[in-house]
């Protein structure tokens, strides 16, 4: 695939406090790409820079060859933006809040009327049309500030957490609706902190914590450094004696993670030690009260790159 | 030149769909004109009426006040995060600030004008021979002020700072320029700071107009505001930043 956008070197600092610290991708043509990370990762100011609203320290973005700088209002043509809050005129109905958001992309008369009626039949809001905003449920609202900012069929469409607050209907709505602009050929940028998301609609991932990027590729790639392990979660009643050292006796253990009660190891896949597991608790005196093991996810390769849930 | 006017109009739309900004400066401002008129009663002076007094006192006061829109216009919570939308587009940054200074004069206005339009036969307050002056004076005072507003939100990047810090500076102004009453009989220090105070000037040349029917401080005055909008919208092109808008 052609590389629409390379950003290279990015570096960002609020006074003292460094957010960005240097971080280089690209973003390919047609393809969905997902950046998964907690608050405070930096995903946030990754993507005010990639809209032009706020400037670097230093680095470059280059789109379609071309730095965004020289050429910004033909780049911001390019793009459509959903920001994290909904940015609607809430006097307004949804039709109205359509025509002045694609009128300030230089859509006029039938080209505007065209553009409203697609981006209204894509957020589901036809009958709702002339109703002000204010009377919309979350979810109405959230596919309405998504509708505005794909109505100028930009090459580009860049989403801050779009499904923050919403209901599963109107999550499942706006992910089916990713998936099509992708097949329309649109690039999408999308941040989230939702696993779940990130498993339904991303071609490629960036993981990302304290400014910088941790991990970068598909899903199946980033899963497939730990395809060969897999996690204890094992809680017991009381934990009087346990400690890590304690675990590393038994073949195949690779990581332990005590909090409290619980214990989380991780073991190599082929070796069977669970029963030898159990068997030190048991000679530790300590009683089990649950086992689960998991298989490889995307939530285990957060916690493998960050040491950290994601919405912890 | 287009998406300037169309971000005007909807700046305008959202202006006049704001009751509380409306009622303000109409009905408000007409009631206030009105109890503090009646309240007076009489003769305020040798030359004005209380009616004429509080007209054109409280219709600079509104004027000034107008800088409050301005703000409100440009960076209310609710406003503000659809008017980001404008910033991601690509439209130039000064079509962002200056379309909300002209439309909040605009509003401003055509609203003060039309409140004259109502009072002054209602409770028959001249605005000199020739009417025309009197508001045509208006405009560049309006906007001056609607400039104000909007250079101070460039400079607090914040409506709830810019409002309270306009409002304070604003009746201390007026207060001390003897809008809502003279200040004059209150000892010769009240008197010198009446007397310097930027609103007292703004009051005597609605006054000579309206009263005397004097052109002597129409152009100073027209002049002065002027100069003063295109000094601050100079100002607001150093000091707006599209970040502030995040």
């Amino acid at each position: 695939m052609d590389h629409l956008m390379t950003v290279s070197n990015l570096k960002k600092s609020f006074k003292d406090h460094i957010v960005l610290k240097g971080i280089s991708f690209e973003i390919r043509q047609g393809e969905v790409l997902c950046f998964l990370g907690p608050n405070g990762a930096g995903k946030s100011t990754t993507i005010n820079i990639l809209t032009a609203v706020l400037g670097s320290d230093e680095g470059e973005i280059r789109f379609k060859g071309d730095r965004i700088s020289k050429k910004l209002r033909s780049y911001k043509q390019s793009i459509g933006i959903v920001p994290q809050d909904i940015a609607l005129y809430e006097e307004l109905s949804a039709e109205s809040n359509l025509r002045f958001f694609a009128s300030l992309y230089g859509l006029y008369g039938s080209r505007l009327s065209d553009a409203v009626e697609e981006a209204l039949l894509f957020a589901g809001l036809q009958d709702r049309r002339k109703d002000k905003v204010k009377t919309f449920s979350g979810g109405m609202k959230r596919r309405l500030n998504i509708a505005c900012a794909i109505a100028h069929h930009p090459e580009l469409v860049i989403m801050d957490e779009p499904t923050v607050g919403i209901d599963p209907q109107s999550r499942n709505h706006i992910l089916s609706s990713i998936k099509k602009l992708q097949n329309q050929g649109m690039t999408v940028i999308y941040t989230t902190h939702y696993m779940e998301e990130v498993e339904v609609i991303s071609s490629r991932i960036i993981i990302m914590d304290h400014g910088t990027i941790l991990a970068e590729g598909t899903k199946e790639s980033l899963k497939e450094d730990i395809q060969n392990e897999k996690r204890y979660i094992i809680e017991v009643e009381e934990n009087g004696t346990m400690e890590h050292d304690d675990f590393f006796s038994v073949e195949g253990v690779k990581s332990v993670k005590i909090d409290g009660n619980t214990f989380e190891i991780t073991s190599l896949k082929g070796v069977e030690n669970l029963d030898r597991i159990i068997a030190l608790l048991s000679d530790h005196g300590e009683k089990i009260r649950n086992i689960t093991s998991e298989a490889a996810s995307l939530e285990t390769v957060f916690l493998k790159l960050t040491g950290r849930k994601l919405r912890d | 030149m287009r998406r300037f006017i169309t971000i005007l109009k909807m700046d305008l739309v959202n202006l006049f769909k704001n009751p509380v900004l409306v009622g303000y400066n109409t009905v408000f401002a007409g009631l206030l004109i009105l109890i503090l008129g009646y309240l007076c009663g009489g003769d305020y002076s040798e030359s004005k009426t209380a009616y004429q007094y509080y007209t054109v006192s409280l219709i600079v006061y509104g004027m000034l006040n107008g800088a409050m829109t301005a703000s409100n216009c440009f960076m209310e919570r609710d406003i503000k995060r659809a008017n980001l939308r404008i910033i991601y587009s690509p439209v130039g940054s000064f079509c962002v600030y200056f379309s909300k200074m002209a439309a909040s004069f605009l509003f401003n206005y055509v609203l003060h004008t039309l409140l004259l339009l109502v009072l002054c036969p209602l409770v028959h307050v001249s605005l000199g021979s020739n009417p025309v002056f009197f508001v045509v004076l208006m405009a560049p005072v309006e906007l001056a002020a609607s400039a104000f507003g909007i250079f101070f939100c460039c400079v607090f990047h914040c409506e709830e700072t810019t409002s309270t810090l306009l409002s304070t500076v604003i009746n201390l102004l007026c207060f001390l320029g003897g809008t809502f009453f003279s200040l004059d009989g209150m000892g010769s220090l009240m008197a010198f700071i009446t007397k310097i105070s930027p609103v007292r000037w703004l009051n005597e040349a609605f006054f000579t107009l309206s009263c005397d029917s004097s052109l002597r401080y129409f152009w100073p005055v027209f002049i002065t505001a002027l100069v003063l909008s295109a000094l601050l919208t100079a100002g607001c092109k150093l000091c707006f930043r599209t970040e502030d808008y995040i």
